[in-house]
This record gives structure tokens, C-alpha cells and sequence, in this order.
């Protein structure tokens, strides 16, 4: 069963994040890349799925020269290859010009299966595996927090508020996962050590049979038009404890509609 | 050339062992900070310790530095020196699975068998018994005695200072088997079983580390336990000391950009009259040194571990990188118990905890003094000329 799994470098969550006042697209150079934390949930699980039923698991990722630091920490964990689109053109591209470019590209691959987070934690609009799946006219199966696969079928654990559905396609298919499906492995030394080995694919929009007019800052189908740092934290609120310790404490929570 | 960057490798080594310490480490440190308050015993228990190199293990972090043929990484000093800073960057001792002392290698077929291997499995402990109640850096004064008897050695004497002395299931232990030739060819190393009745006692210190001393009360060793040859320990213990004498700053570089973020966190923070202590040019100042000395104990312990790497003789800068570092991490942490102000100064923060672990540094494979020694002696006597560093 050959798997794509789908990756993205974002910035470090543990960094100042910025966004760029010119355009409003994130600012890369402000803080370090690291691999979207959701991204290595889908390649734990690819690589468990490819342990348990053989096949080849390929890292997809659309993005900045930058991102081969993903793309090597993906390799060093234990998938197989890389394919890495990297295009000035595709600067600035919102959630469904990416579901575009990965569709197209994802065009020129085999796969059963296409696993990625449910998220990113930089623009966060968990969108990108819904349009996919609605680019390649395949099932999607979101928010995975156990993923079954049994010859042509896959079956889903979706989690919900309040518990979880079960949910089942046949392949090829689309599934992104939550973090509560697995504890992503480190990556091993002896794979660092080999990732240089492993062929990454780069390509330009035009080998991935992107349309230029489709992608990029100019076509974006969504446009930031205002942004804000959020405030700075305000100094908090002492209670005094003079007896009354609880009753202060309860009457902050329920002002605060937490009780 | 001079270039600075890592491999991928190194930053992909280096960004592994920050996870590692990210994840692993640094969650237990409140609960290991609650234990040493009680007096519940210092550092990791050994399950966890045991626990977390399992868990490295499985990702083939084992052996730093043992050679590939043994199962280790092999790693050169330079990436050695990358893994330590990243260490250092908590204060929980923790090392990785699968090492071994450098002079076990020396051993014969036999005794790697019994002892190196062993070691390196995690299944015995070793601890290297040299220093003496009157033989510190001056080794050469030592005065444990060995003395033949059939085929037997008969030990006898005292080793004091002995780090995981306590913890070891054997001492290699140096000892006069010829006392006309003194350092001279007549000092001999013997592996020491625990069971062959020498005794340990803990020796309490200022920091959470606690060295043991070791009495030797006519202990029995068989001749097939010399470590090399008779008369050749000395060539051994040097071989032992120089191992790597820049992996401790790096170490204590680790902990000192930990302890400079914790300062800046603090200082962006805390407001006093008004202001946050970020505003305040004492302040400013204390952060801006402790910077310096960080980026310039990094080139020096970096350019140390190259040497080693490039197979040139880096007595004179791992002299110059643990001196630097033991003084610089002294004044650091120093700096910023002082910005914590009182709270510096609690057990709830680790900062007086790490002010007294890295005052070992000063003293503990050198002091101070013995750095400076070698380091003048190295320029008075020509052995290194000055401005010859990059060669």
C-alpha cells in the first residue's frame, strides 16, 4: 500500500510568530521553520500502516526551499522518499490554492492513501484536507483518531465533541488525523544518518502540472485584510485569602462563566 | 576557511537530543526538584534513568561516542560537543546508554567480555580510581599499593573522589607496582570486582553530586585483571583524562543558555516601580555579558572539539575552553540568581541548584589553577606560540 503523507513547515510555535505588514502572509524569517507538530501524527500513522501492510511512504510538501528541514526530519522518522514542489510562484497561496497544487501534484503519483494533520499551526484553518479530497473527487475521512485498513476499505475513528463516529471509504482516500491517534516516534539515528540517501523529487509548478494563474498571492481566492497582534497579557487579578478564599475564587470563575 | 554552519546531520542530531531534553526531561524537573527538597535522593531514580535511555535507544541514541563496531553512534567530537550543550540545557543528569570509559577498549579479549562489554550493555557500572587523598591533578604521587602474591595482586590504600564510586560494580584502579619507578613504569591499572571486598563510602558535597571514597584493605585481584600492562597505568590514565576534558563546559554552556533564557523571561516580566526590570541598564547589562561569554565559550569549546576531530593535539584549547567555561558559567548563573532577586535565591527555581553544581567546574578534571598552569607553561616553554590557534 503506498502512502503520501502530506507536510508542511510552520513556523516554531515556541518562537514569536509575525505576520508580514506588506502582505500580510507569514512572516518566515521572524522565527525558526520546524515541521507542523499534526504533520508528524500522519506520518507515525503512515509509517505504522506501512509496517503492518508493506508499500512505500512518500512525504508531499509544497513550500520554500526552507522546508527541506521537514522534509529530512519526515525521512529520518522512516518514510521512503520525498517529493518537494518549491516555486517562487506559489508565494502566498491561501488553503485551497495549497488543495490545488498538492491535488495536481498528488496527479503524478500512485498512492492508496493520502494522510495528513488535521491542521497547521500557523494559518490553522483546517481546510486543506476537505478541499483535497473534493479536488480529487476521493473520500475524505477527517479528524482520525484511529485509522483501520483491511484490503480495499478504510475505516475511521472520527472524533467528535462528544465522542466518536465511525467512518469507512474505500481507497484511495484522504484522511487527516488529530493528535490523539499515536505518539509520533523519534527519528533514528542510523535514518538521519541515511536521509541524504533518499531521493527527494523537487519540482516546479510546471513538472507538477500547476497552473501559474492558479496560485500565488495575486490569485488567492481569500485575502487577509486586516490583522492585529493579539494584546499583551495584563497583570492579574491577586485575591487576598482572608477566610473568604473560596467564595472570591467562585465568584471570579462564574464572572467569568467558567462555572 | 572558516565556516560555522553544521551538517544536516549535526543540526539534525543536535535538534533531536533539544526534543529529547524538551520532551522527556524537562517535564520531570519540578517533580526531581520536589525529591531533592525532601532529601528523597538526587537526579532521575534509576528506573527512570534506565526508562529514558531505553526510550533513546530505540532510536538508535546509544554510545555517543562508543565506536560502530560496539553498537554506539561513533560520533565525532564536534557533534559530541553539540549533544552536550543540548544536555546541559537541564539540570537533570542524564546521559545515554551504551557508553563506556575510553581505557576499557585497552582491554584484552577475555576482559572485554566481562567488563566492556557489560559496561556498554548497561548491565555493569564502572568508575576509574586514580585520585588520592594526596594525589589530585598530581597523579603521580599516588600511594595505593598492588603487590605480587603467587598470582595474585594484593591492593592496599585509598581513592578518594571517585565519581560513580558508589554506584559501581568495579574500580579500575591505579596502583604502585614498582615504587623506584614510581610514574615512571611502575604504576599498574586492575579492574576491580565490588566483590573482591574493596568498601565505598559516599562523600556528602555542595551539589546534588555525590562522589564516593574507596578503601582498598588488601583486596585480592587475580593477574589476568591488569588493565594493559604492568607498569603501564600511567600511559592509560592520561589516556583517560584526555578524553574529552570540552565536553564539560559544553555541558555548562548548555546551562547557561538555559539560565540566560530564564533571566530574559524574567526580566520581561517581573516589573519593579513600574517598569519592567528589561528597562533597567543594570539589567540590560548583566544580560548583555552573560551573551558574550555564552558565544564566545561556544567557539572556544567548538573549536577545541575540531581540533580533536582533525587529529591535532588540543591539550592547550580544551585547557583553555574549561577554564573559560568554569569561570564564565560561574559568574553566569551568578547573574542570574541575582536578576531573579529572591526568588533566585528559593528552591522552587532550579537556579541555586545549578550555582552549586557548576562550582564543581572550577575544580573537579583541573581546577582553575591547573588550566592556567598548562596553559602558561604551553606559552613560556614554546610548546604553543601565540596567534598559532587556527594553525
Amino acid at each position: 500500500m503506498n502512502i503520501v503523507v502530506l507536510v508542511k513547515q510552520v513556523p516554531d510555535t515556541e518562537t514569536e510568530r509575525k505576520l508580514d505588514p506588506a502582505d500580510s502572509t507569514v512572516d518566515r524569517a521572524a522565527s525558526d521553520g520546524v515541521i507542523n507538530e499534526l504533520d508528524e501524527y500522519a506520518i507515525e500513522e503512515a509509517l505504522r500502516l506501512k509496517e503492518k501492510h508493506g508499500g512505500e511512504v512518500t512525504i508531499l510538501t509544497v513550500g520554500p526551499e526552507q522546508a527541506t528541514d521537514s522534509i529530512r526530519k519526515a525521512l529520518s522518522m522512516g518514510a521512503d522518499k520525498a517529493v518537494h514542489v518549491c516555486d517562487d510562484a506559489l508565494a502566498g497561496s491561501d488553503a485551497l490554492q495549497t488543495a490545488y497544487a498538492i491535488a495536481q501534484t498528488l496527479g503524478t503519483l500512485e498512492y492508496d492513501l493520502v494522510i495528513l494533520g488535521s491542521e497547521s499551526t500557523d494559518a490553522r484553518t483546517g481546510v486543506v484536507g476537505a478541499a483535497l479530497a473534493e479536488y480529487l473527487g476521493l473520500p475524505q475521512l477527517t479528524l482520525a483518531n484511529k485509522v483501520d485498513v483491511d484490503g480495499t476499505s478504510v475505516k475511521i475513528q472520527r472524533q467528535t465533541d462528544d465522542g466518536y463516529q465511525v467512518v469507512e471509504a474505500t481507497l484511495p482516500a484522504v484522511i487527516s488525523v488529530v493528535e490523539k491517534i499515536n505518539e509520533p516516534r523519534y527519528p533514528s539515528f542510523k535514518l538521519i544518518m541515511a536521509a541524504k540517501k533518499k531521493p527527494v523529487t523537487k519540482l516546479s509548478i510546471a513538472e507538477a502540472g500547476i497552473d501559474a494563474d492558479k496560485v500565488g498571492l495575486a490569485n488567492a481566492t481569500t485575502q487577509v485584510v486586516d490583522f492585529a497582534p493579539a494584546p499583551p497579557r495584563t497583570a492579574g487579578t491577586v485575591v487576598k485569602d482572608e477566610g473568604n478564599g473560596g467564595v472570591l475564587i467562585a465568584d471570579f470563575l462564574a464572572s467569568k462563566k467558567f462555572v | 576557511m572558516v565556516d560555522f554552519s553544521l551538517t544536516e546531520e549535526q543540526r539534525e542530531i543536535r535538534n533531536w537530543v533539544r526534543t529529547f531534553v524538551e520532551r522527556e526531561l524537562m517535564p520531570l524537573e519540578p517533580e526531581v526538584l520536589r525529591r531533592e527538597r525532601n532529601g528523597e535522593g538526587h537526579g532521575l531514580t534509576p528506573q527512570e534513568l534506565h526508562d529514558l535511555r531505553q526510550l533513546a535507544k530505540k532510536s538508535d541514541f546509544w554510545g555517543i561516542q562508543t565506536p560502530v563496531e560496539y553498537g554506539g553512534m561513533g560520533l565525532d567530537a564536534v557533534t559530541t560537543a553539540l549533544v552536550e550543550i543540548e544536555l546541559g540545557r537541564t539540570f537533570i543528569p542524564f546521559s545515554f546508554g551504551g557508553g563506556a570509559d575510553n581505557i576499557l577498549f585497552y582491554a584484552n579479549e577475555e576482559q572485554k567480555k566481562r567488563y566492556l562489554l557489560p559496561t556498554i550493555a548497561g548491565e555493569r557500572k564502572s568508575c576509574f580510581a586514580i585520585t588520592e587523598p594526596g594525589a589530585g591533578s598530581d597523579a603521580k604521587a599516588i600511594r595505593t599499593r598492588a603487590y605480587k602474591d603467587g598470582d595474585h595482586w594484593v591492593i592496599n590504600g585509598e581513592k578518594t573522589f571517585i565519581t560513580g564510586g558508589n554506584e559501581a560494580d568495579f574500580a579500575m584502579v591505579f596502583a604502585v607496582t614498582d615504587p623506584e619507578k614510581g610514574a615512571n613504569g611502575g604504576v599498574t591499572c586492575f579492574l576491580v570486582d565490588r566483590e573482591a571486598g574493596w568498601r565505598s563510602e559516599p562523600i556528602p558535597t555542595m551539589g546534588e553530586w555525590g562522589p564516593a571514597s574507596l578503601v582498598f584493605d588488601n583486596v585480592r585481584v587475580p593477574e589476568s585483571n591488569v588493565l594493559g600492562e604492568v607498569g603501564k597505568g600511567f600511559e592509560l590514565a592520561m589516556k583517560w583524562i584526555g578524553r574529552g576534558r570540552y565536553l564539560l563546559p559544553a555541558r555548562a554552556l548548555g546551562a547557561c543558555e538555559r539560565l540566560l533564557s530564564m533571566a530574559i523571561d524574567y526580566a520581561n516580566t517581573r516589573e519593579t516601580f513600574g517598569k519592567p526590570l528589561a528597562e533597567r541598564q543594570a539589567i540590560q547589562w548583566m544580560i548583555a555579558d552573560s551573551q558574550v561569554e555564552i558565544e564566545a565559550l561556544r567557539l572556544l569549546v567548538l573549536h577545541a572539539a575540531w581540533q580533536v576531530d582533525n587529529g591535532r593535539d588540543s591539550r592547550h584549547a580544551q585547557s583553555i575552553a574549561k577554564l573559560y567555561g568554569g569561570v564564565k558559567a560561574n559568574e553566569i548563573v551568578d547573574r542570574v540568581l541575582q536578576i531573579h532577586g529572591g526568588m533566585g535565591y528559593t528552591r522552587e527555581l532550579p537556579i541555586e541548584r545549578w550555582y552549586r553544581e557548576l562550582r564543581l567546574l572550577r575544580i573537579y578534571e583541573g581546577t582553575d589553577e591547573i588550566q592556567r598552569r598548562t596553559i602558561a607553561r604551553d606559552l613560556l616553554k614554546g610548546y604553543v606560540k601565540v596567534g598559532a590557534s587556527l594553525g
